[in-house]
C-alpha cells in the first residue's frame, strides 16, 4: 500500500523511543503533549480490510454480471413462492371435508383459542359484539346452521367488514371455531351485549 | 524561538458539560418512560402529549443532539484550542452557539409532544427550527475554522480531522435531507417523495450516526484517551488510513436501512457492500484507541475514566461489527422491523457515546475545578451499574427481536401462518420488555450517581475560568514533507478533500434515483390522495403512527401472506414524506385498506380501536388516542396543502384546491354515515375520520385495478 511510505521522510532522522513499548515515536508529532508512534498497520487488520473489499467486488459481479437469483429481489421472491406451491400444492384445502358440529372437548378448546386470538377483535372475547354482531343471542343475519356459519367464516361478508378467513385458518380451525360459537357462546351472558341484529331463530 | 503567551477560556467547555449532564438525564428518563409505556400502554393516562408515539422523538433527539451533541461540543471547545495553541476565535460566536443549541433543544421538546414533526427520523424538527439549526451550525463552523486558521501549531492533529469531517458532512446532510416546501409556519412537505425520500432520509439517518455519533466521538477519543492515560497514539499511519476510509465509505451505507424494500437492487447492493467494507475502518479507530493504552493497563484497572473509555471503545467495536452483519440481506430479513435494531443502537449509545461522555467528564471536571474527583468509588460503582444496565437492556431485546422475527415467518404444515394474529408475537416477547425496562432503570441509577459525583467534585473545587499557555508562532512547513503531512498543514485544503470524499457516495446513489426512470416504474392505477385522506395522512404523521407501524411489505412469503402484495416503488410516488417506518411494534399498514386481505378492518373497528385499543384487543400494547375524536382538522389550510403538493409534482388538477373542501366534506359525510349505522356518532371535521379515510385508502390503488 502506498501509505506504507508515508513517513519515509523520517527515515533518516533520529527517533525517540517509547520506553514502555519500545516502539518508535514520530519526531515533531506533539499536540498538547500527545505524541504518536510510528507503528505500521496491524497485518490482520489490513487483511480484514482486503477481505471485505474482495467480498464487495464478488458481490457486485454476482449482481451485475451473473444476475444472481438471491440478489434480485423479484426473482428471489418468486422462487420461494414457486417452491412452496410445489411442495404443498393443496395447502389450503383438503378437498373432502365434512361440515358437522364438533363436540370433542379438544375441538371446542381449540375453537375457543382461535376465537380469542382472531374473532374477539370484532366480536369481543365474551361474544357480546362491538364491531361485529352479538354471537350469544338468538338473532342471526345470515342463518345459524353449522354450514351457514362455516360459510361466513370461510368467505366473509366483506361489505360488512367481515373478511374471509380461508387464507388464515385451516378448514379444521374454521369448523372448530364455529362449533365453539354454537356450543359455548350462544346462550351465554356477555358483559355488554350488542343489540340484536337479523332475524330470530 | 520566542514563546507567545495566550489564555484559554474554559467557560463554554464548562457550560457544555453541564448541558450534557442535564440533557443526558432528561433523555434517559424519557427513554425509560417509553420503555414503561411499551409495557403499560396507557401509562400516559390519555394525555396526548405524553403518548409513546409523540415523545419517542423527544428521547431520540435528546440522546443524539442534546446529550451526545453537547458532549462533543464540550470536547471540541476544550481540546481544539489546546491542540492548536490558540484560544477559540470568538467568545460571542461561542455564546451564540451554546445558547442557540440549547434553544433548539428546548424548541424540539416543546414541539414534538404536540404533534409538530416532519416525521423523518432524527430530522423531525419543523422547518423554522431547521433554519435555526443551520444558522447555529454555521456559527459553530465559523468559530471552529477561524480558530484553526489562527493556530500556532502548523499541523492539525487527527482529532481535528474528525471535527472537520463532522462539520462539513452534517452541514451537507442536514440541508439536503430537510429541503421542503413550507405550507404553514409549522408544516412543510419534503421535496422528495416515496422511495426517493426514503433514500435521502436514510442517507441522512445513517450518516447522522456516522458523523454525529461517531466521527466527533472519535475526535474526542483521540484527545482524551492519550491525555488520560498519558500514552502516545498507537499508530499515526492507522489514523490516516482509517480516517479517510471511514469518511469515504460511510456515506454509501445508507441503503442498508432499506433492504428488501422497494429500493432498486443495485442501490441495496451498494448499501450492503459499503457496510461490509466499513468493518476495518471502524475497527481501525477501536484499535488505535485501545492500543494507545498499551503500557497503561495497570492504570485502567484503577482509573474509572479509563475504564469508561475502554468499555466505550469496545462497545464501538461491537456495534460496528454488528452493523455490517445486520446489513447482510439474510440477517436483515430477520432483524429489520424488530427490537434487534433497538438493541443494536443502544450498544452504540449506552456503550460508546455515553461511556465516552462519562469518561471525558470524570476527567475534565476535576481539571476545570482544580480538584480531585469527589469519589472514585462512586465512579466505579457507576461504571459497573452502567455496564450491567447496558447488558440488561440489550440482551433481552436481541432475544425479543429474534423470537418475533421467527414467529412472523413460521408457517404450519398446511401452509397457513402459524401466528396469523400479529398481537400473539407481541405478547410472546413482552417479558423481554420488562427486562429492558429494568436495564434502563439501572442505567438511569448509574447516571444519577454520575451527576451527584461530578456535582460534588465541582462544589469542592473552584472553577478555573482562564488558563495561560505559551507556544512559539507557527513554523513554516518543512521541505520534503509527505503528501498527507503537507495536507495536515493546510486545513482548508484538507476540508475540501474531506468534502469531496463524503460527496461521492451520496451523489452516486441519489442522482440515478432521479434521472433513471426504470428505478421507479410508473403504476397508472396509483392516484393522489383525496383531500380528506391527505388530512388524515397529516394526522398519522403528527401522532407518530409510523413509529410503530411500517408501510413497507417486503417480498417474503410470510409478509405477502399476512399483509398482501409486496410494496412497489411506483406506489409511493405521491408520498411527501415517505412513511415506510423502521419498526413494527404493531402490524404493517401498507395495505390496511384492501378489503380482501387478512389485515382489513372496517371503519367502526378503527374508530373503536383508536379510542380504546384494549376494548377490541385486550392484550394490545397500543395506547389510546381518544383526542382524535375531539380534535378537528383545519379546513382553512386544506387548499394550501393541495397547492403545495401540486407544486411538488402531485397531479392535482388546476383549480382542484377550490373544490377540495367540498370534496373533503362529501367523503367525510359518507364515512360518518357508515359509522352512524354502526351506532357511532361523530361530529364535524374530526381528525379520527380523516385518519380512517387515510387508512382505508392505503395500498388499495393497485388492488382495485386487478
Amino acid at each position: 500500500m502506498a501509505t506504507d511510505n508515508i513517513n519515509k521522510s523520517h527515515d533518516n532522522e533520529e527517533y525517540e523511543i517509547d520506553t514502555l513499548t519500545n516502539d518508535r515515536l514520530i519526531k515533531d508529532h506533539n499536540y498538547d503533549g500527545i505524541k504518536e508512534l510510528d507503528n505500521d498497520l496491524p497485518p490482520w487488520w489490513k487483511w480484514l480490510f482486503y477481505l471485505t473489499i474482495v467480498f464487495s467486488i464478488v458481490y457486485m459481479i454476482r449482481l451485475f454480471v451473473f444476475q444472481a437469483d438471491d440478489l434480485i429481489q423479484e426473482r428471489e421472491y418468486q422462487l420461494v413462492i414457486d417452491k412452496s406451491a410445489k411442495e404443498n400444492p393443496n395447502t389450503k384445502s383438503t378437498g373432502t371435508f365434512e361440515i358437522v358440529l364438533l363436540t370433542d372437548k379438544s375441538d371446542i378448546e381449540a375453537g375457543k383459542e382461535t376465537w380469542i386470538k382472531i374473532c374477539a377483535a370484532c366480536h369481543l372475547v365474551d361474544g357480546g359484539g362491538i364491531v361485529g354482531p352479538n354471537m350469544t343471542d338468538n338473532y342471526w343475519i345470515h342463518g345459524n346452521s353449522v354450514e351457514d356459519l362455516y360459510k361466513i367464516v370461510t368467505n366473509g361478508v366483506i361489505e360488512k367488514g367481515m373478511i374471509p378467513y380461508n387464507t388464515q385458518l385451516s378448514e379444521e380451525a374454521r369448523l372448530q371455531v364455529v362449533s365453539y360459537i354454537l356450543t359455548e357462546l350462544v346462550g351465554s351472558t356477555p358483559a355488554t351485549p350488542k343489540a340484536p341484529e337479523g332475524n330470530e331463530y | 524561538m520566542e514563546l507567545q503567551k495566550f489564555t484559554y477560556d474554559n467557560k463554554l467547555t464548562n457550560y457544555f458539560i453541564w448541558a450534557t449532564v442535564g440533557w443526558g438525564l432528561v433523555g434517559m428518563l424519557v427513554g425509560l418512560t417509553l420503555a414503561l409505556e411499551l409495557i403499560f400502554p396507557n401509562l400516559s393516562g390519555e394525555i396526548s402529549w405524553l403518548v409513546f408515539s409523540r415523545i419517542r422523538p423527544v428521547h431520540t433527539n435528546a440522546a443524539i443532539f442534546a446529550f451526545v451533541g453537547n458532549g462533543f461540543f464540550a470536547a471540541i471547545y476544550y481540546s481544539m484550542p489546546r491542540l492548536l495553541k490558540t484560544p477559540m476565535y470568538s467568545k460571542a460566536l461561542g455564546n451564540i452557539h451554546f445558547w442557540g443549541w440549547q434553544l433548539i433543544i428546548v424548541l424540539a421538546a416543546l414541539t414534538y409532544p404536540f404533534g409538530f414533526t416532519q416525521s423523518k427520523e432524527y430530522a423531525e424538527l419543523i422547518w423554522p427550527i431547521d433554519v435555526l439549526v443551520v444558522v447555529i451550525w454555521v456559527v459553530f463552523g465559523l468559530n471552529m475554522f477561524i480558530t484553526i486558521i489562527n493556530r500556532r501549531v502548523k499541523h492539525i492533529y487527527v482529532a481535528i480531522w474528525f471535527y472537520i469531517a463532522t462539520w462539513v458532512t452534517i452541514a451537507v446532510l442536514y440541508i439536503v435531507n430537510n429541503l421542503a416546501l413550507p405550507v404553514t409556519l409549522t408544516l412543510s412537505y419534503p421535496i422528495y417523495a416515496g422511495i426517493q425520500d426514503a433514500l435521502v432520509q436514510w442517507w441522512y439517518g445513517h450518516n447522522a450516526v456516522a458523523f454525529f455519533l461517531t466521527t466527533p466521538i472519535l475526535g474526542m477519543m483521540y484527545y482524551f484517551i492519550p491525555k488520560a492515560a498519558n500514552r502516545p497514539i498507537y499508530s499515526y499511519k492507522l489514523s490516516i488510513i482509517h480516517f479517510w476510509a471511514l469518511i469515504f465509505l460511510y456515506i454509501w451505507a445508507g441503503p442498508h436501512h432499506l433492504l428488501y424494500s422497494a429500493l432498486p437492487d443495485w442501490a441495496q447492493a451498494l448499501g450492503v457492500v459499503f457496510s461490509v467494507m466499513l468493518i476495518a475502518p471502524s475497527w481501525g479507530g477501536m484499535i488505535n484507541g485501545l492500543l494507545t493504552l498499551r503500557g497503561a493497563w495497570d492504570k485502567v484497572r484503577e482509573d474509572p475514566v479509563l475504564k469508561m473509555f475502554v468499555v466505550g471503545v469496545t462497545a464501538y467495536g461491537m456495534a460496528t461489527f454488528e452493523g455490517p452483519m445486520l446489513s447482510l440481506k439474510t440477517v436483515n430479513a430477520l432483524s429489520h422491523f424488530t427490537d434487534w435494531t433497538i438493541a443494536h443502537v443502544h450498544i452504540g449509545t449506552l456503550g460508546w457515546n455515553s461511556m465516552m461522555n462519562f469518561g471525558m467528564i470524570y476527567w475534565l471536571v476535576p481539571k476545570l475545578f482544580k480538584t480531585k474527583l469527589y469519589s472514585a468509588k462512586l465512579a466505579n460503582a457507576h461504571f459497573w451499574i452502567a455496564t450491567l444496565g447496558m447488558l440488561f437492556f440489550s440482551i433481552p431485546l436481541y432475544f425479543a427481536g429474534f423470537t418475533q422475527a421467527l414467529m412472523w415467518k413460521e408457517f404450519t404444515a398446511e401452509g397457513f401462518l402459524a401466528y396469523p394474529n400479529f398481537l400473539e408475537t407481541v405478547t410472546q416477547i413482552l417479558p423481554m420488555y420488562y427486562l429492558r425496562a429494568f436495564g434502563g432503570t439501572l442505567y438511569v441509577i448509574g447516571a444519577v450517581l454520575f451527576i451527584y459525583n461530578v456535582w460534588k467534585t465541582a462544589a469542592q473545587g473552584s472553577f478555573v475560568r482562564y488558563e495561560n499557555d505559551e507556544a512559539a508562532a507557527k513554523a513554516p512547513a518543512k521541505p520534503k514533507e509527505s503528501f498527507h503531512r503537507r495536507l495536515e498543514g493546510r486545513p482548508l485544503q484538507f476540508t475540501v478533500f474531506a468534502l469531496v470524499a463524503i460527496l461521492i457516495g451520496g451523489l452516486v446513489e441519489i442522482i440515478p434515483m432521479y434521472l433513471v426512470k426504470s428505478n421507479i416504474p410508473t403504476i397508472a392505477a396509483v392516484k393522489p390522495y383525496t383531500p380528506l385522506e391527505l388530512e388524515g395522512r397529516d394526522v398519522y404523521i403528527a401522532e407518530g403512527c409510523y413509529l410503530c407501524h411500517s408501510q413497507m411489505i417486503r417480498p417474503f412469503r410470510n409478509e405477502t401472506e399476512r399483509y398482501g402484495e409486496y410494496t412497489k416503488a411506483g406506489e409511493t410516488v405521491y408520498d411527501h414524506p415517505f412513511l415506510f417506518g423502521s419498526k413494527r411494534t404493531g402490524p404493517d399498514l401498507a395495505r390496511a385498506g384492501v378489503k380482501s386481505l387478512p389485515n382489513y378492518k372496517p371503519d367502526s373497528w378503527h374508530f373503536n380501536h383508536m379510542i380504546n385499543p384494549q376494548k377490541v384487543s385486550p392484550e394490545s400494547i397500543m395506547p389510546a388516542y381518544p383526542w382524535l375524536a375531539d380534535n378537528e382538522i383545519d379546513l382553512s389550510v386544506t387548499p394550501d396543502k393541495i397547492k403545495a403538493m401540486r407544486t411538488l409534482g402531485v397531479p392535482y388538477a388546476e383549480g382542484f384546491e377550490d373544490i377540495a373542501v367540498d370534496d373533503l366534506k362529501a367523503q367525510y359525510a359518507e364515512i360518518a354515515k357508515g359509522l352512524r349505522s354502526s351506532g357511532i356518532e361523530v361530529g364535524d371535521n374530526k381528525e379520527i375520520v380523516a385518519l380512517i379515510a387515510y387508512l382505508q385508502r392505503l395500498g388499495t390503488d393497485v388492488y382495485n385495478n386487478k
